[in-house]
Parts: structure tokens; sequence; C-alpha cells
């Protein structure tokens, strides 16, 4: 039987709000996998990280790991967290400012009887994956906010627990500590092998690190795929929003030939598309277009329709590229370009391949 | 690996504590409460085996001409205190805050000394400082200038509101600290001279920390017991707890009926006024950190006025507060004390020795002494308990904790004593722990409760939650991580209120006047005992060693153990 972390019908109600906080998520993280809850401030993904770490109490729900069912509300199985072996990562790290770092790894061995030499050489052990074996002396506020994230990590994964519960592990770092950390905080993951839930507001974390991404909005689970599925197919209009910088146009379906649509907008131009979704759509309905824009190209070269011209609104120097705002007539565009913009007019293609197709949110 | 489902735990340590703390909170008010509700309603003394039930108690009190006399003498009494108490500790806050005032640092020190003495013994050091037969007043006398009369209403205003300053002081103080120095660096852009940055920006500001400070000080001082006592009780001046205890210990009948109408009216009106209180907290932002190292803008130059303005403070801290009280310590060592005679040449141990020789004086001494190092240590570890239970558990009956542990306030000191004794006396099987250690300090604890919850508390709060739960994750249980994290991290805040309560305990005096007895005597006590027989210097010897202890405690604790100790 394999230990993949199940989490069924997970329901959570604060006391006095009328909204629910998590609404009926269900969700399967495979033994050894990093899935990222991933979603804006207040979309319920910390609250699901919590109720997985027995610190909230959910109103309805199964979570188990494997046969280790920790809660069953139905059953009325809640086990406090002591009892449920898993290692967190905080966001503040956590870190117990009385204790040095040795006696923070240490904590939970000692609660569970390990003494002695194993105590340790199992301490060391963990401090040695994260590199940090020679501060085992220090306190915590000699250390750098990289270290303490490190120390906080060592902590969580000494006693090889079930999971591994990450609730914004990177977000006091600087920006440039960060990007190093994700690289070694996913090693790391790989190494031990450790079935991982992490939470974070940022994508390109997300992107960066998981194998699995949910996407919450208001407590739902909009999205549960892969990253690059989640790119490249979003379930919802939200989840292509959310998920890198994108544009929409209001339309109505002109035709349909299988999964080849075209679409008119509000001007008249007609935009050839493919979906990919396995949603049903029919002629004369009023749909919403999505794109990125870094899929929309300048059309330069020879190409067969998908062509919009559009007038520059603004452009904005980011560094390593330009991203204008344009009006297509139709509705505002962002597109990015290397170059800048010579004119204030463009005519833009738009790839079929790359156009999204939902239906139009009320 | 795979689990059995389990229930929730049966049993677990964790709800063991949890529930201690929700009934041991609630027994601590209702045990010396219930007793007087229930006298309020017998017509004989409730160890009378007669239970007659009525409502003649109120009747009768309400109809009292006096009673309502007192209640209105009381309540001008504690705001004539309470104004002038704001008045001066704001000024003085200002002035050593925010002001280039000459020995500010060595100001702000001395301004604080009544917040750690009795006022018991404040009293009787303005007695014997300015009373009709005081040091000062017969000096002033000789030279033929005009005198005052301490015995009093302005007379007890003068020096309840002494007593009081400090805690204004230190309010308008941590208040002024909290402020953002940016609301003042703005106004002085916006043209604002430092002056007029103070009138219309600092001062202004500070309007919830006067507000709140106001409420607190008319609540102290409507159960106020020592001052009105001391210098009023000569000339027939009354308030209501001076009253209750002339009725209950002076008066040769003891009309058990009125003392209980009485302390249920004063609790009421109290538990009013703290639950106003209470609303207050909320819209303040207490418990926010001081954030980041902004500059404080420059300090407001008193200019030519400065040395002028300095000499004033100097002479309100000599002659309201060093003189006083050193008249006391003098006193303490000479057979008797007047300007007539050089003390100097008098020095002697005799009152010292007259306490000491006394068996009951000196058991006095040293049961303040044990109450104030085991009841106040057990003390702060339940307070502590309790603090973790209401603000660092999920536990259900956390908010009943929260709400128990503050509510003693609504009690006066002579209240509590009057309560518990009447439960000792009802109550079959405990009656014997009356005359001890035991009931004195359960009784000391009941009323310094709220002080000390409300010592730990904002410390508690501070602590990032983030450590408990890390530790609950780790595989620790509730009671586990107080043991291993949270009570470690609070250690200062522990340290520092365990002394705050040592010397509160240490002063107290209202709480053991009924509750005592043979064997069970404070230093408060004893006092009061002395003074009623006309023994000014045995009162002041014995002051003398109560200031001496606190100032023990004091620079002990803040020297050796680096305790802050107003950190408000």
């Amino acid at each position: 039987m394999e230990n993949n972390l199940i989490i069924q019908n997970l329901t959570k109600q604060f006391a006095g709000v009328s909204s629910v906080a998590i609404s009926n998520v269900n969700l399967t993280v495979k033994e050894g996998s990093l899935t990222t809850l991933l979603g804006p401030s207040g979309c319920g993904k910390s609250t699901t990280l919590n109720c997985i770490a027995g610190l909230e109490e959910p109103t309805q729900g199964v979570i188990r790991v494997g046969d280790f069912v920790m809660t069953d509300i139905g059953k009325g199985v809640l086990l406090p967290p002591e009892q449920r072996q898993l290692g967190m990562v905080f966001q503040s790290y956590a870190l117990w400012p009385h204790m040095k770092v040795f006696d923070n790894v240490a904590f939970s061995l000692k609660l569970q009887k390990v003494r002695g030499d194993e105590l340790k050489k199992r301490v060391m052990d963990s401090l040695d994956l994260v590199g940090l074996a020679d501060l085992a002396d220090r306190y915590p506020f000699q250390l750098s906010g990289g270290q303490q994230q490190r120390v906080a990590l060592a902590r969580a994964v000494v006693t090889r627990p079930r999971l591994l519960l990450l609730d914004e592990p990177l977000s006091n770092l600087d920006a440039k500590i960060r990007e190093q950390a994700r690289v070694w905080v996913r090693e790391l993951q790989q190494r031990v092998g450790i079935t991982t839930v992490y939470v974070t507001h940022d994508q390109s974390e997300a992107f960066a690190m998981s194998d699995m991404i949910a996407v919450m909005n208001k407590g739902e689970l909009l999205q549960f795929a892969p990253p690059n599925e989640l790119y490249s197919n979003p379930a919802t209009q939200f989840v292509a929003e959310f998920i890198g910088a994108t544009s929409f146009l209001k339309g109505v379906i002109a035709s349909m030939d299988g999964s080849r649509l075209t679409v008119r907008v509000a001007n008249g131009d007609i935009l050839k598309l493919t979906d990919r979704s396995s949603k049903s759509w029919s002629v004369n309905q009023n749909v919403t277009i999505a794109i990125r824009s870094e899929r929309v190209e300048m059309a330069g070269a020879q190409r067969d329709g998908n062509i919009l011209n559009a007038g520059v609104k603004s452009s904005t120097y980011l560094g390593s590229k330009w991203q204008h705002v344009v009006d297509t007539g139709s509705g505002s565009l962002k597109v990015e370009s290397v170059d800048a913009a010579t004119s204030d007019r463009m005519s833009l293609y738009l790839p079929p391949d790359s156009i999204l197709l939902f239906p139009e949110e009320k | 690996m795979t689990s059995t489902p389990l229930t929730k735990p049966r049993f677990s340590w964790d709800r063991v504590v949890q529930w201690s703390m929700v009934i041991i909170t609630i027994t601590l008010v209702v045990f010396p409460a219930w007793p007087i509700v229930y006298q309020s309603f017998l017509a004989k003394p409730l160890y009378d085996k007669e239970r007659d039930f009525t409502l003649s108690n109120y009747t009768k009190m309400l109809a009292n001409d006096k009673f309502w006399h007192i209640l209105g003498y009381t309540a001008a009494f504690a705001i004539a205190a309470t104004i002038l108490a704001l008045a001066i500790g704001i000024l003085l806050a200002v002035l050593i805050n925010r002001t280039n005032l000459p020995l500010r640092k060595f100001y702000s020190n001395l301004v604080t000394i009544p917040y750690f003495v009795s006022p018991l013994v404040l009293a009787f050091a303005w007695m014997e400082m300015y009373g009709p037969q005081g040091f000062g007043t017969i000096l002033v006398r000789t030279l033929k200038l005009p005198t005052w009369q301490l015995y009093s209403f302005w007379g007890i205003v003068v020096v309840a509101a002494m007593y009081y300053i400090p805690n204004t002081f230190l309010y308008a103080t941590s208040s002024l600290a909290l402020s953002d120095p940016q609301l003042e660096s703005a106004a002085r852009i916006g043209g604002a001279t430092p002056f007029q940055t103070i009138l219309r920006v600092t001062v202004p500001l500070l309007r919830p920390a006067i507000l709140y400070s106001a409420l607190l000080t008319v609540v102290s001082a409507l159960e106020l017991l020592s001052i009105p006592l001391v210098l009023g009780n000569g000339v027939g001046i009354d308030t209501l707890s001076t009253y209750i205890y002339v009725l209950g210990v002076v008066g040769v009948s003891k009309d058990y009926g009125a003392i209980a109408v009485v302390a249920i009216f004063v609790v009421l009106l109290v538990t009013v006024l703290v639950y106003l209180q209470g609303k207050l907290t909320t819209l303040e932002r207490r418990f926010v950190t001081v954030g980041g190292k902004a500059t404080r803008p420059k300090l407001l130059d008193l200019g030519k006025m400065k040395g002028v303005v300095s000499a004033f403070v100097g002479l309100y801290i000599l002659l309201g507060i060093i003189l006083p009280l050193a008249c006391i310590v003098l006193e303490s060592f000479v057979p008797f004390l007047s300007p007539f005679a050089n003390p100097f040449k008098m020095l002697t141990w005799e009152n010292y020795q007259g306490i000491f020789s006394s068996p009951a004086y000196r058991q006095s001494v040293t049961n303040s002494i044990y109450i104030s190092i085991f009841a106040a240590g057990i003390g702060i570890v339940f307070m502590a308990l309790a603090s973790l239970t209401a603000y660092r558990s999920t536990f259900k009956g956390r908010n009943i904790v929260k709400y128990m542990a503050l509510y003693p306030r609504a009690f006066p000191g002579i209240i509590v004593g009057i309560g518990f004794l009447w439960a000792f006396l009802l109550i079959p099987g405990v009656g014997s722990l009356r005359n001890t250690l035991i009931a004195m300090s359960i009784a000391f604890v009941m009323r310094y409760l709220p002080l000390g919850f409300s010592a730990v508390s904002p410390a508690v709060m501070q602590v990032s939650d983030e450590l408990d739960r890390a530790a609950r994750v780790g595989g620790a249980t509730w009671l586990g991580t107080v043991r291993h994290i949270l009570l470690p991290i609070l250690r200062p805040a522990l340290l520092s209120g365990y002394i705050i309560l040592a010397i509160s305990f240490l002063k107290e005096y209202a709480v053991a006047l009924f509750l005592f007895s043979e064997g069970s005597r404070v230093i408060g006590t004893t006092m009061i005992e002395l003074w009623k027989q006309g023994g000014a210097e045995p009162v002041a010897a014995l002051s003398t060693i109560q200031m001496a202890i606190t100032a023990f405690l004091i620079f002990g604790s803040t020297r050796l153990l680096g305790v802050k100790l107003h950190g408000k």
C-alpha cells in the first residue's frame, strides 16, 4: 500500500463567519512527491495546511497518509498535532530562541526518548543535510535568515516524519537567496524522498519546485495538475489570470469544427483557435478568450490570419524586456517584446495553439 | 504502518491543567462572593442558627441618609484625586520625556517612589510630616506662617493623588514611548514650534491613555481605605471603604446585613467602571510593540525657564515624597520626633526592639515575608498557567479563564477579606484553615490575580504562536510545549511578575484587615493596630521595615537579576 496523503471532502468553517474557509477539497499527494498549494492570500491554502498539521479543526473531511488516519470528522477521529508524526517549517521559521541550534533540532527526538550517541548522530546528520553542522552551538539570533531557514528544515526532517509541511518558508528571505533556497529545498526533498506539501502565493516558486500544483481561490480547489499542464491548459479563467500575465477578450463563437473553433471579437475580427479543454461549446455562445503576453507575436512575417491591429497605450521597460499595453479595438492586451516599440501602432499575431477559451463569466 | 482510528483521547494532562484553571479562577471569585450575597438577604448574622430571609437590609440602607452622603463624598473624593493625579502625572511625563528639563533622568526615578510604597505608609508619612502635630506643620507654625488642615477633604485628596501620580505618570510615559515619532515630525515640518507640537499633537495623542488611566485611578480611589482612614477617621470623614471598616470592625454591634449591602453596592459600581475600562482597552493598541528605530524629534527647549521649572519639580519631589518618607524613617529611630529637640541626639533602637520583642508583632513581619516569597511564587505560576490557557490553547473554556482572571478587579481588598472570612466561617471543614497563612495567601492571590494575569499576558501574546505550533507538530503535548518552550521563553516576564506580586503582597493590608487573627497577622494589620493604640513610633518602625524589604526586593531584582518592573 502506498503512503499517499489523501484528503477527502475537507471543509472548514470558522465560527461566526458565514463564508467557508475551505470548501470540500479533495487531493491526493503521491508518496515522495511535492505538491504546492498555490493561491492569493485568504484562499484557504494555509488553513488546509493547518488542518493537515492538526493545528486547526476542520468542520468535515478525512485526512490520512496511507492507512494512518489523522482526521476523520465523521468517525470522530482527530489526532492532536503531536500524534501525527509530521515535520513543519513555518514562515517565521519558529526557531525557539532559548535553545541552541542543536537543541532545536534535538527537541522532537528527545520527546521520542532518543538519547546519547544516537541522538547526537541523528541531529548532526540532519544538520549535515542542510550544511550547518558547524553551527550546532549557536543560538538562533546568531544566524542569518537563510541559515535559520535551513535549521528549521533540519528540525522538520530529523524525525523522518510521514509528511513535510512547508508554510511559505521562503517568503522572509531576500530575493537573491530565495532563488537559491528554492533549488536546494527541492533537492533536499528529493534526496530524502519525503512526501511534501508546500504553501506559497508565489507562482514562480510553485513552478520551480512542484511535482503537482493545487490552485485555490476562496476556499475552493480550482485545479490540481502538474506545472506544465497548469500553464498550458488552465481550468478556469481565474487560474489563467493568476498564473502569468494573461489578457482577456470577450467574443462569440462563430464556427465549430471538432476542436477547431473561430471566435468573433468585439470589432468583428475573427480568431482561429484550437480548444484543448474538454468543455462543450456551441455556436453563438458568449465566451472569453485568453492569451499570455509572452505568446503574442509581433506580426513581421507573413501569417495566415489571427492578426489584430492595435494602438500602443503604454510601454514599460522591465529590464530584460518591454511590456506594452495595447488597444485592439476589442479590448486591451498585454504584449511583451525584446525591442522597444517603433511606432504607436503594431500588428499582432495570436497563435491558434496559444489561445485559451473560457465560457463567459457573469 | 497502520493505526486504529481512535476517538479523541479520554484522558490528557493538558485537559487536567486547563480544566483546573477554569475551576480555580471561578472558585476564587465565587468563594468570597456568595457569602456576601447570602448575608445581604439574612436578617441575622450568617453564623446564626436562625435563617430568616429578608429584603430589609437593602431597604434600610437605601433609606439611610448617611449612606447617600458617604456615597457622594466618596465620588467627589475619587474624582478630585483622579483629576489632580492626572494633571500632575501627565505634566511630569511630558516634562521628563519630551523637554530638556535639567535632572530629568534623576527625577524620573524619584517620581515613581510612591508606586512601591504602601498607601498606608504614605498616609502615616504625611501625617507625621504635615498632620496637625506633624514635624513640618509645627515648624511652619513656629515661624508664624499660615498652616493647613491635613485632616480634611482636600488633605485626603492631595495625599491620595500623591499615591496615584506614579501610575498616571508611568501610563503617560509608556504611551509617549509608543506614539509614532513621525507624527510629531510631521507637525514640525508643517510649521509647528516644539511647544505647539506638544500641545496640539503629543498630548492629544495621549487621550486614550489619559481616559484609561483616569478610570483606573477612579476605581482605585473608590476602594482606597488607608488614606481616608488614617487622615479622616479622627474628624468623622467617611468613604465607602472606611464605612465598611467602621461597621465591621469598630462598631459596637456589628451590622452584618449592612456590611453586605454596602459591599455589594461597591462591587457593582466598580464592575461597571471596570467594564467601561475593558471597553476602552479594546480601542487602544496596548500591545503594539515599539516599531522601528525612528529618531525622536528634538526635545523641547525650555529655554530660560528650564532652571525654574526644574526647581519646581525638585521641590515637589522633596516636599511630597522625600521629606515625609524621611520623616517617618527618622521617627522610627527616636523616642519622639519634634522640631524642638534635635533628633540626632536621641537615636535609639527602642522602637525596633519593641516590635521584635513582641512575638505577635515579630510574627507579623515574618508572615508578610513568607507570603511575599511563597504565595507570590505559587501565585505567579498559577497566573502564568491561567494566561497560557486563556491565550495559548484551543481549550473551549479559555474565555471563561480570561474573564474570571480579571474579574477580581471589581472586589476592593476589604471586601475580599470579608468574603473570605465569612466563607471560612460558613463552610464546614475549611474553618480550620481560617487562622492560617494559607487562608491569607489564597485571599491575596485572588485579590492580585488580575494584576499578575495582566502583567504576564502581554508577554504571552508577544511570543509568536508559530513557536508553540512548531513544538506541537514536533511531537510535544500542550503541557510539554508550555514546559519546554513557553515558560522558558517567558522567564523574564515571570520573574518581573513575581517581584511585582511580592511587593504587592508585602504592601497589602486591606484584605487582611477582616481576615487576620492570632497567628496570621501581617505588617499592615499590625500597623493599624498600633496606630489605633496611638503608637506613632512603632508604626514608623514597621513602615521603615516594610520600605526596607521593598527596596531590597527592587534593588535585588533590578540590579542583580536585570528585572524590569514597569515596562508597561
